[in-house]
């Protein structure tokens, strides 16, 4: 086939057929659009947006968890002696330790007064 | 080339309604404000923001920190300690009962802080200067799931006090058993 050929094909082609090309890609974007508005939808309704530290604005957060040690555990298998339950209680009661010790998410820090969204005291009538 | 687009269109009409397709706006009872609790949230609003934005940082990393302690406690001690009973021939119920509980109270946990921080986030996006009652109702919906969060660490907290109980009693039953 020679580029003539080609060419004459191009002709014979009509309407929308001339722009296929740019269809595909049109409709290749259009797709690739919709796909990233899924998979951001996915991201946040899943609970993963929440643990993704590595977000604008949670920089200074993200170096501070980073720090955490590894902790490999206790092993599933083995005996049940008093010495290896011993040997569990330590290491459950450290870890217990480590997660009881603060009060997360508790305290007093969305009040209307903390958040200075008390309403106004009601003005007292003047003593007679 | 039409099956192509229309196979094309249907593809994006499907991801369309899937995408829009999200939970509807709750509406929210108003609550009875005076002009000057609301003039007071406006003049006090951009304040209050910042510190909100401050608080979701920061519980942010405080949910990345408990939840891998949490975690951990469930995949790494509850969960293997109670597999060497069983593979010990073992049945301890109490135990087993106890690390189940602690593993729907972690996924309730989960989901409360998952709706808490959904919650900030909607509140730190209303422009409080115009919406001011708006954005109050908003605070106070954040504030109510925060409690139910931290009803949830409340729980947990517990349910890992009652396990170790359980291994204590489980532990002197074993050296009765041994003497």
């Amino acid at each position: 086939m020679t580029e003539e050929d080609l060419i004459a094909d191009a002709h014979r082609l009509k309407g929308w057929e001339r722009h296929r090309f740019l269809l595909m890609i049109g409709a290749s974007i259009v797709v690739a659009i919709m796909l990233v508005a899924v998979s951001m939808k996915l991201y946040n309704s899943s609970g993963a947006a929440q643990l993704d530290l590595s977000r604008p604005g949670y920089e200074h957060v993200s170096e501070k968890s980073l720090q955490s040690e590894v902790f490999k555990g206790y092993s599933a298998v083995g005996e049940v002696t008093p010495t290896t339950i011993k040997e569990f209680q330590a290491m459950y009661a450290k870890r217990a330790n480590q997660a009881t010790n603060i009060d997360a998410f508790g305290g007093d820090v969305m009040s209307d007064t903390a958040l200075s969204l008390d309403a106004p005291a009601a003005p007292t009538a003047p003593a007679q | 080339m039409n099956r192509i687009l229309s196979l094309t269109f249907m593809i994006t009409a499907t991801l369309v309604v899937g995408v829009m397709v999200s939970g509807s706006a709750k509406a929210e009872d108003a609550v009875p404000m005076t002009e000057e609790h609301i003039a007071r949230i406006r003049n006090s609003c951009v304040d209050t923001q910042a510190i909100l934005t401050q608080l979701h940082a920061t519980d942010a990393g405080l949910r990345v920190d408990r939840g891998q302690l949490y975690e951990s406690i469930a995949t790494k001690l509850m969960g293997p300690f109670n597999s060497r009973l069983v593979l010990n021939r073992i049945n301890e119920e109490t135990l087993l009962s106890t690390a189940a509980e602690y593993e729907k109270q972690l996924q309730t946990f989960r989901l409360r802080y998952q709706q808490y921080e959904e919650a900030m986030s909607a509140t730190l996006r209303i422009n409080c200067v115009n919406q001011p009652v708006a954005f109050y109702d908003s605070v106070v919906d954040t504030r109510d799931k925060r409690r139910l969060t931290h009803d949830s660490v409340v729980e947990l907290h517990r349910t890992i006090q009652k396990y170790s109980t359980a291994v204590d009693v489980f532990a002197k039953s074993l050296q009765v058993d041994k003497s």
